[in-house]
């Protein structure tokens, strides 16, 4: 819940960023469930321990991925290993409990067991959404792999759990089933959205930067505005290797258009704000608001 | 992970373009528009619905966060905190659906980070004061405007799904009436910094000025006396919010 809840700020993906802020509520109510029945069961109410150390690490392994670029570790942590991982258990745990004696302990697994295997099931949607190339999926399931030789260490989430720690027959609920539990996001940004005239001003630019033909870039921008994009487009000096444009946001008449720039070194994003004047569409204003080191790009 | 994160950890797809809502505002200003959105056009409308979604977006983030960043807050809070986390994700979920509804994108419009700035203060009891009982009652304030602007075009899709979500807000501003009182029982000056949070967020976040204390037809964005007090607003609060709207900033 706590994790969850952390990352949803962290995560710049809207379908991953909507699926912990879903679920974040529903971690808490079986927290609370099983808080409240630890008194009952003649313990101190929401209270916890780990299960020995091992546990502890696995814990802050889990935690770690908190960059932008780290969605798919943070997805498949919590949703390919902690919550397949508390279905094995629980589903065990319910198998061997007393049917006369412990139903309120049975209720609670039975609830947590059902939740937990759609929380499951809806992650590995988004997983799946998110994870688009062999490298991607290659990176989900050397995570994956790491994270469940930790918690094999820890003998599980209750530090005597045999093997398999994730066992898939207990899962069971079908991606078709839990859809309905997923927001419905938007489709990608398309530079369809760019009126015609603008487009074609845009592509221009793009262009000239793309060629290095300064005086012809320069042309696209306001004379005032020229030194400080020129300022603002140092830190990705060097051959601009190519553009994309990657979001439109309106300002009363004026477009501030987002350019993804690809240089040998380094990716930036550049907001340039375009006014139409005399001339047709022109810059008249642009920050470099991010750079990333071409390693750590998607 | 650190607790609590830096303002600019926030986290965000490449289709967002992120301003200083001043500068969105100067820029609207210099066209000779009105520097918010003023509910006179479909387009405006959805200018309104766009900073909303992304203000629902922050408030989903904030709250997530206010439920990592403080494990030692009582059991009771967190459970609150996380509710709203859910609370939160649904209303973005109904933005979506009413930007779609009224033809918009996701990006559309800058998106600025108030909201989230707010949800970062290092002490439990300013976030409760600040984004539960000083923006999110700004929230049923421009809810109930959004809702009767609905009613006024015929718009029942705005209008339903804003006052289910306006019933939300008000549980939250009533979370955060609470959980002030509770966080601060004792520590008065703890109690006297959360509210001087709130009173400054209160003051700076007023639409420009365009809240004010009328009726919807005579003032452009009427304060929610009933909402409030639902919420948990004493009648001295929202008195003191009145008068200082009549000494706002333009924001």
């Amino acid at each position: 819940m706590r994790v969850l809840g952390g990352w949803i700020a962290l995560t710049p993906e809207l379908p991953a960023k909507l699926l912990f802020g879903r679920h974040v509520w529903d971690c808490a109510q079986h927290a609370d469930l099983w808080g409240r029945r630890l008194p009952e069961l003649r313990a101190a109410a929401h209270e916890s321990a780990p299960a020995n150390d091992a546990m502890v690490a696995f814990t802050e392994m889990l935690e770690s991925p908190e960059g932008p670029r780290q969605t798919l570790e943070r997805i498949v942590g919590v949703y390919g290993v902690l919550k397949p991982h508390l279905v094995t258990i629980y589903a065990r745990h319910l198998a061997s409990t007393n049917a006369v004696y412990e139903p309120p302990t049975r209720r609670i697994l039975v609830r947590c067991l059902e939740e937990e295997r759609r929380h499951a099931a809806a992650g590995a949607i988004v997983l799946d959404r998110l994870a688009r190339d062999a490298a991607a999926r290659a990176r989900v399931a050397d995570w994956e792999r790491r994270l469940l030789t930790v918690l094999e260490k820890a003998g599980g989430v209750t530090g005597d759990a045999t093997a398999p720690l994730v066992d898939p027959a207990v899962l069971g609920v079908t991606p078709e089933v839990v859809a309905p539990d997923l927001v419905q996001v938007p489709p990608d940004f398309d530079p369809a959205a760019l009126p015609a005239d603008l487009a074609a001003a845009v592509d221009a630019l793009r262009k000239s930067l793309e060629s290095g033909d300064d005086a012809g870039a320069a042309a696209w921008i306001e004379p005032a505005a020229r030194d400080a994009l020129r300022a603002a487009f140092a830190p990705l000096a060097g051959r601009i290797a190519g553009t994309r444009v990657v979001g439109l946001a309106a300002i009363g008449r004026q477009q501030m258009v987002k350019l993804r720039i690809e240089s040998p070194r380094a990716i930036g994003f550049v907001q340039l704000r375009w006014t139409q004047t005399a001339s047709g569409w022109r810059v008249a204003a642009g920050d470099l608001v991010s750079t990333e080191p071409v390693s750590a790009a998607p | 992970m650190d607790r609590p994160i830096a303002y600019d950890k926030l986290a965000r797809e490449d289709r967002f373009v992120r301003m200083r809502a001043r500068d969105v505002g100067e820029l609207k200003v210099e066209q000779g528009l009105p520097p918010f959105p003023d509910l006179a056009s479909r387009e405006s409308i959805r200018e309104r619905v766009h900073g909303i979604m992304v203000g629902e977006l922050q408030a989903m983030e904030g709250a997530g966060r206010t439920v990592y960043d403080f494990p030692d807050a009582p059991w009771e809070f967190t459970m609150d905190m996380a509710r709203q986390v859910w609370d939160e994700s649904r209303h973005v979920e109904t933005y979506l659906g009413l930007l779609e509804h009224l033809g918009g994108r996701v990006g559309e419009f800058p998106e600025s980070t108030i909201l989230w700035r707010c949800a970062c203060a290092e002490d439990a009891a300013a976030r409760v004061a600040g984004v539960n009982r000083g923006l999110e009652g700004l929230a049923c304030d421009v809810f109930n405007q959004l809702i009767h602007i609905a009613q006024k075009i015929g718009d029942p899709i705005i209008e339903k799904s804003v006052d289910y979500v306006l019933a939300d807000e008000i549980t939250h501003v009533r979370m955060g009436s609470r959980w002030l009182n509770e966080l601060t029982r004792g520590d008065a000056e703890r109690r006297r910094k959360a509210i001087e949070f709130q009173e400054t967020i209160d003051e700076r976040f007023n639409l420009g000025g365009s809240r004010q204390d009328g009726h919807h037809e005579l003032v452009p964005i009427s304060i929610a006396k009933e909402a409030r007090k639902l919420a948990g607003f004493t009648d001295e609060e929202i008195e003191r919010l009145v008068k200082s709207t009549q000494r706002s900033q333009v924001y």
